[in-house]
């Protein structure tokens, strides 16, 4: 199977960050976008061709895997977003 | 395509959390009708807050409780739904396609788990959890050899459901010996030697404790365990793919593994049983014999699954999550020691799980910390989160004073959590206990000691603890302290190795690294501690009616 060319590398690497940014969860977004350029990064300096391809299969896996799950997440969203995504004042009312 | 107009539909109808989609009206009779069916409300839940148990917030808090339960990773759901959707069929089925494809799957998930602990596939019998596993350990395995073996040997920081067996066990006549922990959480090596009988059938320690995160020695304690041919069975919930695990190296017998504290779903767990030297149980669920007739009962092929795509993940993940999770604990612990004194990690800091992070705050009271702490979602060892008045017996069991372990608070860390969660739940923590201890009488009268010593010269203080202050240094009539510049060195050593030992300041680099320490962000004060101050240091004590009636003779010369 033939090496990838680096336009498709970078594609996939777009495409995940994308894919990233529909994630409703805070956290799991924050995670995906963490975990691709740290895993991009850690595989710069790849040279074996099967190796390169290889880790592109799976990082197509993993995108496909990425583009259900932010489909599911958004379906079941809940109402009331994390408090990390307010930018607003935090209220904390104890009402007795 | 249709599914994909479909699909594209509905996250454009559905999705209002996210601001790049745009809400439009659509006529579609599918669009319709998934919108009226969306999940009933919940009567907590409103655009505006959340309104739960007497305590508003603007939105759901940041998670920083990962011992108690981890959120499911994306790509775990991922590997179960199918099993919900379409191939739904009993694993234990085994004459059409529904049966074989969910056999293959769970199949595939115990050696997915397996590899993991470096044991064989046929090693690993599913159970609904941790609890379940340790109960089959405990109670199973004295059970079987209830003849040869009467005698047990565990900790006292265990999980309940250790503790609870062995409290059955004691009443059906097993004898069970409860080994004491340090103050740094470790067991003593030495006392499980000499607590070791001709009788003992099973020695049960846990690999990573779950309230303060300490790992025990568990390849010395497989050696002992080796040598005297005693069956080792041990708790590792909270280990799995945080540390790595090897069954051979351990010399464990049995293990006991957990879903729901590796990302995976809750109601599944895993139970390893040595097959050689083969390790007996009995069996805790009759019935039609599955699991080698250890556990009966349909497998949960969706959950089984969930568990071992878990477990394959946090094999891969395992040195990544690592270093990610000891720098947000190294950015937690920093960022709060930097903003407060009288901070003390409970347990020991050299052999811990860095996603562990278990802190005491000196003077201040713990449920009004909690209450002030809604937007993190963490877990304390106080009374509030037990049913009991009692603080954590794990914290007791390392020697934790009563006020200290009621301000005891475990942050969990995990694979999900940001530097800015962490910023924020540092943040917060320090408003609280700042404003509560601006509220708290003791420290008060500790910070005004402080404050009369640093204005004597040559005083060296060590901010941080609180002072004994002696009623034969306050002269009640004049109203002054006598302060005694020269104590006998032997008791001030005394009372200092007392306090280092107390707020485990043991080794003598950390003594001497005390330098520096910022009080609120505006008063500064450089303390520095060397060998010589104890010949110089200032020991008195102060009773509290001393302070009160100082405070008011104050007050009323200030009126005149």
């Amino acid at each position: 199977m033939a090496s990838p060319a680096r336009t498709e590398l970078l594609g996939l690497y777009r495409s995940l960050l994308r894919t990233a940014r529909e994630f409703c969860d805070y956290n799991v977004r924050e995670y995906v976008k963490r975990r691709t350029s740290d895993g991009f990064r850690q595989n710069r300096n790849l040279t074996d061709p099967d190796l390169i391809a290889s880790v592109y299969r799976e990082g197509k896996n993993q995108l496909a895997v990425a583009k259900r799950q932010a489909l599911v997440y958004s379906i079941y969203a809940p109402k009331v977003k994390s408090i990390m995504e307010l930018d607003a004042a935090i209220t904390t009312n104890t009402t007795n | 395509m249709a599914s994909k107009l479909l699909a594209s539909t509905l996250r454009q109808t559905l999705t209002k959390a996210t601001a790049y989609s745009v809400t439009r009206q659509f006529s579609t009779a599918a669009a319709v009708s998934v919108a009226a069916a969306a999940p009933a409300p919940d009567s907590y839940e409103d655009p505006n807050g959340i309104i739960m148990k007497g305590v508003k917030i603007a939105g759901r808090p940041l998670y920083l409780d990962m011992q108690a339960t981890t959120p499911v990773d994306p790509r775990v759901l991922d590997a179960m739904l199918p099993f919900f959707l379409s191939r739904y069929g009993n694993p234990h089925s085994r004459t059409h396609l529904f049966g074989w494809e969910s056999d293959l799957a769970v199949e595939n998930a115990r050696s997915q788990i397996s590899d993991l602990i470096g044991a064989s596939p046929k090693e690993i019998i599913f159970t609904s959890g941790a609890t379940e596993s340790n109960n089959i350990s405990i109670k199973g395995v004295m059970h079987f050899y209830k003849d040869k073996k009467r005698h047990v040997i565990t900790t006292q920081t265990e999980h309940k459901c250790v503790l609870d067996s062995c409290r059955h066990l004691q009443q059906e006549g097993f004898e069970i010996t409860y080994l004491p922990v340090g103050s740094d959480g470790i067991v003593d090596l030495k006392e499980l030697r000499a607590a070791i009988r001709p009788d003992t059938g099973l020695i049960s320690i846990m690999a990573v404790n779950n309230e303060i995160g300490v790992i025990q020695p568990m390849e010395e304690i497989g050696e002992i365990c080796k040598e005297f041919k005693i069956p080792f069975h041990t708790d590792a919930a909270q280990a799995l793919g945080k540390i790595p695990v090897d069954v051979e190296k351990w010399n464990v017998s049995l293990m006991s593994l957990s879903g729901h504290k590796i990302y995976g779903p809750k109601g599944v767990g895993a139970l390893y049983l040595r097959r050689r030297p083969r390790i007996r149980v009995e069996p805790l669920i009759n019935g039609g014999g599955q699991e080698r007739g250890l556990r009966s009962g349909t497998l949960p092929t969706p959950l089984i699954v969930g568990f071992g795509s878990a477990c394959e993940i946090a094999k891969k993940e395992m040195d990544y999550d690592h270093k990610r999770i000891m720098a947000l604990q190294d950015r937690l612990l920093n960022g709060i020691r930097e903003k407060i004194d009288g901070v003390v990690i409970n347990g020991s800091v050299e052999r811990r799980y860095a996603g562990n992070l278990n802190l005491s705050f000196a003077y201040v009271e713990g449920e009004s910390l909690l209450m002030g702490l809604k937007e993190v979602a963490v877990s304390s060892g106080s009374a509030c989160t037990s049913a009991s008045l009692e603080p954590s017996y794990v914290l007791r069991a390392l020697g934790v004073d009563e006020d200290m372990a009621h301000t005891s608070i475990r942050f969990g860390i995990g694979r999900f959590s940001t530097e800015a969660e962490i910023d924020r739940a540092v943040e917060l923590t320090v408003k609280q206990v700042v404003k509560l201890r601006e509220m708290s009488p003791l420290y008060e009268m500790f910070f005004f000691l402080l404050s009369l010593l640093t204005e004597k010269e040559g005083v060296n203080v060590w901010p941080g603890f609180p002072c004994l202050v002696t009623p034969e240094a306050y002269d009640w009539e004049n109203n002054n302290f006598h302060l005694f510049d020269r104590v006998e060195a032997d008791a001030a050593s005394a009372f200092i190795a007392l306090w280092l030992e107390k707020y485990n300041l043991s080794s003598q680099s950390q003594y001497e690294d005390v330098q520096q320490l910022k009080w609120n962000g505006d008063k500064q004060m450089v303390a520095s501690v060397r060998n010589e101050v104890c010949k110089r240091l200032l020991i008195f004590a102060l009773s509290e009616e001393a302070y009160l009636f100082h405070r008011r003779r104050i007050a009323e010369s200030s009126h005149k």
